[in-house]
């Protein structure tokens, strides 16, 4: 299928090399090198206050041993995989409901979806504790009035876990659904009434041509969805604090109270090196699970 | 069939109806909470509409500080940022898209890669490459690093290896520059994907918190999110102005969505129909 | 497309105008700029600008920059600026601060004739925090104590005159009488709330004969019987409901639970006088002495304003500092923001409540010097965060008191 008439041309490969170089640049300068600095410091004792000293392999072994590190390791291991895949059958269920004109207000209800993923994860964190508070959250208050028995929504471990991927579902979702929507509007409308004359029912053509249609939104769902869930911070901060107890603390959390409250910044180097490699083979696997093959018209 | 089918149309509209409802209700109950004085916040019984509307949460908020010089400065770095983020993502993205040449993939999984990087972590080495290049302090030291992101180049790599191909080649056949297929071709043909990434970056640079964080220590020049964390002290919480404040940085996001909705989101299906 | 880009360029054009019309005004002339770094509670940055103007106005060569960070960032960008080589000239830190920011500043010693006299405006307490061997290290503005205050109402409903008998009261005592207040009273639920903070957690774990560190505070050693004692009497507290979990569990803000009338009594400090001063309308609400376990104990705090070794204009930030900490200064910036003054020789003209701040000075008085001492070293605020993790984790019953003190002790003895 990759039919190249001119490969090799010079013009071919130069344009593309000028196309990339303003990103390359940036990404060169600000993110690549400071990040193999930041392995660099992973092998070392260093503060802002600690003077630099080689350790070697020593703060990779003390990991092993950190029994806090390993809790907010799994914690974020399950708030990933949680996340991820509501988020994934969420927006793919909005998208659906929301194309081909089937709902009335159609575009006002797309809208209406996506304005939580305006809004940014700290006023999400803030507005989200104060409706979700024990005592003097909203939702706990009309459940008293109603004689029901309040729910320890950030109080209770378990729970708490579960509000914060409800709220990060509740934000996201929206952002997501918009991929789906534009993936769902690409498959070419035949396909279905072909189906539908061969008499197939309504999951089997969702089975054998939506999905398989929607291979690549997915695959871009579920990457961005995988790093993002690894990276959250702002909303987490702002909603349980990692609490109660490290019920919902994540890697993050724990990397950036080493660095600047423990003034460790050699051993939280060590945490998110780990970190990485654990996103690094998330998306690795993802990239083969939903195949690489693209269609190149 | 046709009752069954109107039926499932009907359960349909009553999902969408109440999921609906979840998505607004924090908004409008932030929103109706930000009217309250803070002796009414946190006062048993609770209200649901506040019982004297009061403007002076938004009095305080909007005199804290130098709200139109944070508001200003959160416009600038939003749109200026947007554009060249829009510019040069679709510029790789083309690139990695519809050129082969040597080092491509090894490029795209390294652009990719640094997605998984939590900026928490290289935040020193950050900070002092930006120091080294003079941007600290400065709109600028917000607005070029964090430009070129991996989420646009993904996004528009994703959607240009879908254009056909036969197009670019008869251009070339016809003796076009490579710059030219880009501006008169593959532009015009991605204007969906621009509408997307557009979106994004302005949605995610208006709520930026940790670049401009990092980046600026004068008060001339720093953001809308920075100063919303700011009601959050050591000790106590300013509630009241802390919800004003969120409604107000709401708001200007709401509003440019709405205005370019319309190319957000019929710029994607007829996108679709050409792809 | 086109309309879009038509709005897009205009929207840029007119954010540069309004951006650079803007830039322009802090002309530049020979003036010193001092860069401030400040984090607010309530209103303490305007009161900083509002009370410094009169000296600014008299030495027009002085000009203020000041940037105000949100407190949860405060010390990471204070960090970040002090990693670069390039600190503000003057900053606002808290007492903790000082024990891990401290090797950084610049002494005051070199700026002012006699350093002893300096010393002897402020509390001993506040000192204590600011003194890095012979060196003073920032100037105290206010200081903060802890301590409890009471729904008064809830209390007169249940017929207990709580000012009098806060005056002697036990812990056992008090745990006696809330429960008439939360039997007697319709809405009240609990009896205490306690700030998500180990500096006010503290207050307990001293009262309880208990000690964060060794006796020369050169080491964590949390293992020892009045902190354990406290910790099994916080976690019983919690199980029989006296204590709300949603404050050390869920993160609420025990303020607020006061402010609607749940709890009968809040351990917190100074700064909540004024919040509840403006935000509790529906009853009477005042400040009592902590009731007593083994002693009776607040625990000191404070803010202060600092100068580092890196910053480029010393010499004017120490005038300015010397300026603010004056007598007349620190009594308006005190009465306007509400807080103790951390000088000895104020009188400080506050428009409400003198009395709670009687009674709270009151019991920083009989408060041992070690809580100050032990709060000041910087081995104890290194696992401030892991304390109150450790903590919640007995509350939730995961491990026991005796295993957390240990683990603290084990965790501190990493460093």
């Amino acid at each position: 299928m990759k039919k190249r008439t001119q490969k090799g041309n010079f013009h071919q490969i130069l344009a593309p090399i000028l196309f990339l170089l303003p990103n390359l640049l940036i990404f060169g300068l600000f993110i690549i090198i400071p990040a193999f600095q930041g392995l660099r410091l992973s092998f070392m004792k260093w503060g802002v206050f600690t003077p630099k000293q080689f350790v070697g392999l020593d703060n990779f072994k003390n990991l092993l041993s950190d029994e806090v590190f390993w809790i907010t390791f799994k914690n974020t291991i399950v708030y990933s995989i949680s996340t991820v895949i509501c988020l994934l059958i969420s927006s793919l269920v909005l998208a659906l409901l929301l194309s081909r004109n089937k709902i009335k207000g159609e575009k006002a209800f797309r809208a209406t979806f996506y304005i939580p993923a305006l809004i940014s994860l700290i006023a999400v964190g803030i507005a989200w504790r104060f409706i979700l508070g024990d005592e003097m959250g909203i939702i706990n208050y009309v459940l008293r009035e109603m004689n029901f028995n309040p729910v320890s929504w950030l109080t209770n471990g378990t729970m708490a876990m579960l509000s914060v991927i409800i709220v990060t579902v509740w934000a996201q979702s929206g952002y997501y659904m918009i991929m789906f929507i534009a993936g769902l509007q690409a498959i070419p409308i035949e396909l279905y009434e072909a189906a539908k004359i061969d008499g197939a029912s309504a999951f089997a053509s969702f089975k054998r041509i939506t999905i398989p249609m929607l291979k690549s939104t997915i695959l871009v769902v579920l990457v961005l969805a995988t790093i993002q869930s690894f990276k959250a911070y702002e909303l987490i901060v702002t909603m349980t604090k990692g609490g109660p107890g490290y019920a919902t603390k994540f890697v993050v959390q724990q990397v950036y109270q080493v660095a600047f409250i423990e003034d460790r910044f050699g051993y939280a180097s060590s945490m998110s090196m780990v970190l990485m490699i654990v996103i690094a083979i998330f998306t690795l696997i993802q990239f083969k699970a939903t195949g690489k093959e693209e269609s190149y018209e | 069939m046709n009752n069954k089918q109107s039926k499932f149309l009907v359960i349909q509209h009553i999902i969408v109806f109440l999921l609906a409802i979840f998505c607004l209700f924090p908004v409008i109950w932030v929103l109706l909470s930000s009217f309250k004085p803070q002796s009414e916040l946190f006062k048993i019984p609770m209200t649901f509409f506040p019982k004297n509307w009061s403007f002076s949460n938004y009095v305080a908020a909007l005199s804290y500080g130098s709200f139109t010089r944070y508001f200003s400065n959160t416009l600038f770095v939003a749109v200026v940022a947007t554009v060249i983020t829009v510019l040069i993502n679709i510029m790789s993205g083309y690139a990695l898209a519809k050129y082969i040449f040597p080092g491509r993939n090894l490029i795209f999984t390294i652009m990719i890669g640094t997605l998984m990087i939590p900026l928490q972590v290289i935040m020193i080495p950050i900070f002092l490459q930006l120091k080294r290049f003079g941007m600290l302090n400065s709109l600028w030291g917000i607005i070029i690093p964090p430009a070129a992101t991996p989420t646009g180049i993904f996004l528009a790599r994703q959607y240009m290896v879908n254009l056909p191909n036969s197009m670019i080649e008869s251009a070339r056949i016809d003796g076009a520059k490579e710059f030219f297929i880009f501006t008169n071709i593959i532009i015009p043909l991605s204007k969906p994907i621009i509408a997307t990434i557009a979106i994004f970056s302005f949605m995610w640079r208006w709520n930026d918190y940790l670049w401009p964080l990092i980046v600026i220590t004068d008060n001339d020049k720093q953001t809308l999110q920075q100063a919303l964390a700011n009601f959050v002290g050591q000790l106590q919480i300013n509630w009241s102005s802390l919800l004003a404040m969120t409604t107000i940085s709401i708001i200007p996001v709401i509003v440019v969505f709405l205005i370019f909705q319309k190319y957000f989101m019929s710029g994607i299906t007829t996108g679709a129909v050409k792809g | 497309m086109k309309k879009l880009m038509l709005i897009m360029v205009s929207i840029l054009l007119c954010s540069t105008v309004v951006f650079a019309s803007g830039a322009t005004e802090g002309e530049e002339d020979k003036d010193v700029t001092l860069s401030v770094m400040w984090f607010n509670d309530a209103n303490e940055s305007d009161v900083f600008l509002d009370t410094i103007d009169e000296y600014l106005k008299a030495n027009e060569n002085v000009k203020v920059d000041m940037q105000v960070v949100s407190f949860s960032e405060y010390e990471q960008k204070l960090k970040l600026m002090i990693s670069g080589g390039n600190p503000p000239d003057i900053a606002r830190v808290t007492n903790n601060h000082l024990s891990s920011l401290g090797s950084s500043l610049e002494p005051i010693n070199n700026y002012v004739d006699d350093i002893s006299a300096v010393e002897d405006m402020f509390m001993p307490g506040s000192i204590a925090f600011a003194k890095d061997g012979d060196n003073l290290l920032a100037y105290p503005t206010e200081a903060t104590a802890n301590g409890m205050l009471v729904n008064l109402t809830a209390w007169e409903n249940a017929g207990i005159d709580v000012k009098k008998l806060s005056k002697t009261w036990t812990w056992e005592q008090w745990e006696e009488a809330v429960k008439e207040v939360i039997k007697a009273n319709d809405g009240m639920k609990y009896g205490l709330a306690l700030d998500f903070s180990p500096h006010r957690y503290s207050t307990i774990l001293f009262e309880f004969g208990g000690r964060q560190m060794n006796l020369d505070q050169s080491e964590v050693e949390f293992t020892n019987e009045g902190t354990i004692n406290s910790i099994n009497w916080f976690k019983r507290l919690h199980d029989e409901g006296l204590i709300p979990s949603s404050v050390w569990l869920g993160s609420e803000n025990p303020a607020e639970l006061f402010q609607a009338g749940l709890v009968a009594c809040h351990i917190g400090g100074s700064w909540n006088i004024n919040t509840y001063n403006t935000n509790v309308k529906d009853f009477e609400w005042c400040a009592v002495n902590t009731p007593k376990e083994e002693i009776r104990s607040s625990v000191p705090g404070g803010k202060f304003i600092a100068s580092f070794k890196d910053s480029e204009n010393k010499e004017e930030a120490m005038k300015l500092m010397a300026a603010f900490s004056s007598k007349e200064s620190n009594e308006k910036y005190c009465a306007d923001t509400f807080n103790l003054s951390a000088r000895v020789d104020t009188d400080v003209p506050y428009i409400s409540n003198k009395e709670d701040f009687t009674v709270f000075s009151e019991d920083l008085k009989v408060t041992p010097a070690f809580t100050a001492l032990e709060w000041k070293a910087s081995s104890l605020n290194k696992v401030y965060s892991y304390i109150r993790e450790q903590i919640v984790q007995v509350l939730m019953g995961n491990i026991s008191a005796e295993e957390a003190t240990m683990n603290i002790d084990k965790e501190a003895a990493k460093f």
